[in-house]
């Protein structure tokens, strides 16, 4: 099992004959408390790594552009014996900096044996985007698309079980009463999606989950390519284009800004509120983790209220 | 009979109307004392969900509905202290904040400072108003504040200056959530009837406060009147 600890182009680990495992996976459902910490997403899987709890023979630790946090954690797993790699974004869509990160990444994972493996994830992105289509459509519940969307980055551990978990879904109606947009890091709440649907709030965009289906490509020069443009690990003016032509097209009430402590991503807060609470007018909460559990009482309180605010009672 | 009822961190009031109000407020613990009797309640606070209830909402739009009913003035936010948190409603945004990650800016953080000095919080004010000086408080996190009281009276200054700085620090805190052109404020929750923390409020803050006649009361009797705008026309 090679690790990843954040996006990394899982078709580039697949095409090695890699298998790959997104370490964040297991946090929302650990009860570790770890009190050498800045980021509990990454304090954690470091934990589950040291203590053996996941078993990993490699990692690949993305340290620049999305997460900063994580590179130090890195080094300890690196100084226990387990081979890793730092995997750095280009802030400024630097073409070649990617091609080199993942030239990196296919000799860390032993070169390219299956070829195939790229042409076959692609279309399998290509479902989890009509997956995506769907929950914007309201025709899927938030809860099942976003499963699917944050898969994306490790493949459920094979391309073959995604494809199945994507066969799975059916069509329903989703009845709500607000579309709402994630943005920012992903909950670490456990069931923060549920939760949400209970108050009539369904999420028809999942900012970060969704990049992690968005990017894909048929050999290494596409997903070089594609990758480049991964909004969350480039600079915030990029980022806010994107977002704001995905928050018209999937026709957004309001936005949930979720964020986490100690997360460098904490400090665009106040960017974001400006450019989408006061200048595009839309509704904007901001939410704060920690660590991980059941959404907290008083994240709920505020949630609640946001949607009684959103009904204008 | 309509019972608003507000079960929150620490106390649960009750607002019982048929056609005017009466009011009862007990420890959140014994909240079962407040449903003696028949009525539809509609509940709020944090454990709206866990009481009996016809209709539940948020003490957010409780507050706001509760200081229309006392208050004719527009005010441009409300400030609810509780025990737990403090909430802060930006009434011209549609926004609210609440500090939510320490006791700091809190009822709590008021009866940690009376405790220390063996009082209970209603005596406070008392203190507050017979200060000839204040003395500087710089923080109000809890831990920090009480090595700052130890200094301050090291120093020489007297319990009531004390406990007007710490006021004054509260009230501090709590400025740093409200809207920037913020002109009048109400104030509400339990700590509200505190009248050393609205003067200092008022000092700090350079705004008018309006604090309706029992502040704590002010969720329940939001609740009652969410009700009847609410579940009557629909
Ligand atoms: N006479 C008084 N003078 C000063 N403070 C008081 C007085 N009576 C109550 N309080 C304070 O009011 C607080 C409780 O207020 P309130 O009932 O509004 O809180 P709550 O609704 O239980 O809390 P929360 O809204 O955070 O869940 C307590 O911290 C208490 O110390
Ligand atoms: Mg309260």
């Amino acid at each position: 099992m090679l690790g990843i600890t954040a996006l990394v182009p899982a078709e580039v680990i697949y095409a090695c004959r890699e298998n790959a495992v997104d370490l964040n996976n297991f946090v929302p459902f650990s009860e570790f408390q770890p009190d050498d910490k800045l980021c509990a997403w990454s304090a954690i899987w470091r934990e589950l790594i040291l203590r053996k709890e996941v078993e990993v023979d490699k990692l690949v630790v993305v340290a620049g552009g999305d997460c900063y946090n994580a590179l130090v954690d890195g080094e300890k797993i690196e100084l226990s014996g387990i081979p890793t790699l730092y995997f750095i974004y280009s802030f400024n869509r630097d073409i070649r900096l990617m091609e080199e990160n993942l030239d990196s990444l296919v000799e860390f994972a032993g070169g390219i044996k299956n070829e195939k493996a790229f042409g076959e994830i692609a279309d399998l992105k290509q479902r989890a985007m009509e997956i995506d289509s769907l929950r914007t459509e309201g025709k899927l519940s938030s809860i099942k698309a976003f499963e699917i969307e944050i898969s994306g980055s490790d493949l459920m551990g094979s391309p073959d079980k995604y494809g199945k978990a994507i066969e799975a879904l059916e069509e329903e109606d989703v009845d709500f009463d607000y579309r709402v947009a994630i943005l920012g890091i992903p909950p670490i709440y456990k069931g923060f999606h549920e939760f949400l649907q209970s108050i009539g709030l369904h999420v028809a965009y999942d900012e970060m989950p969704f990049e992690f289906i968005r990017h894909s490509g048929r050999n290494l020069g596409e997903v070089a390519e594609s990758y480049v443009n991964y909004t969350f690990a480039g600079n915030i003016w990029r980022r806010m284009e994107f977002v704001e032509k995905q928050l018209k097209e999937r026709n957004i009430d309001a936005i949930i800004h979720f964020q986490q402590f100690s997360c460098h991503h904490k400090l665009e807060d106040i960017i974001l509120r400006e450019r989408f609470a006061d200048r595009e007018g839309y509704p904007y909460i901001t939410i704060e983790a920690d660590l991980p559990g059941s959404t907290p009482e008083q994240a709920r309180l505020r949630l609640e209220a946001f949607a009684e605010r959103l009904a204008g009672v | 009979m309509i019972i608003g009822l507000d079960v929150g961190s620490r106390a649960a009031k009750a607002a019982y109307y048929t056609d005017s109000y009466e009011y009862r407020i007990v420890s959140s613990h014994s909240w079962q004392d407040l449903i003696d009797r028949d009525g539809i309640i509609v509940s709020t606070g944090y454990f709206r969900k866990k009481v009996p209830h016809e209709l539940n909402v948020t003490e957010i739009t409780t507050a706001i509905y509760g200081v229309r009913h006392f208050l004719k003035e527009d005010v441009d936010a409300i400030v609810d202290i509780g025990g737990q948190d403090t909430k802060m409603i930006d009434m011209r945004r549609n926004d609210f904040r609440m500090n939510d990650k320490c006791s700091s800016g809190t009822g709590t953080f008021l009866e940690y400072i009376a405790n220390y000095f063996a009082l209970d919080v209603s005596e406070l004010q008392n203190f507050h108003f017979r200060a000839k000086t204040s003395a500087k408080i710089n923080s109000t996190c809890s831990v920090f504040a009480q090595s700052e009281v130890v200094s301050r009276l090291v120093e020489g200054y007297s319990k009531e200056e004390i406990i007007n700085g710490i006021h004054h620090a509260f009230a501090r805190r709590i400025a740093q959530m409200l809207p920037g052109n913020a002109r009048m404020i109400a104030l509400i929750g339990g700590t509200a009837k505190n009248k050393g923390v609205v003067d200092a409020f008022e000092k700090e803050l350079g705004v008018k406060v309006l604090v309706p006649p029992d502040p704590q009361v002010v969720n329940a009797v939001g609740a009652v009147k969410y009700y009847l705008a609410t579940e009557r026309d629909g």
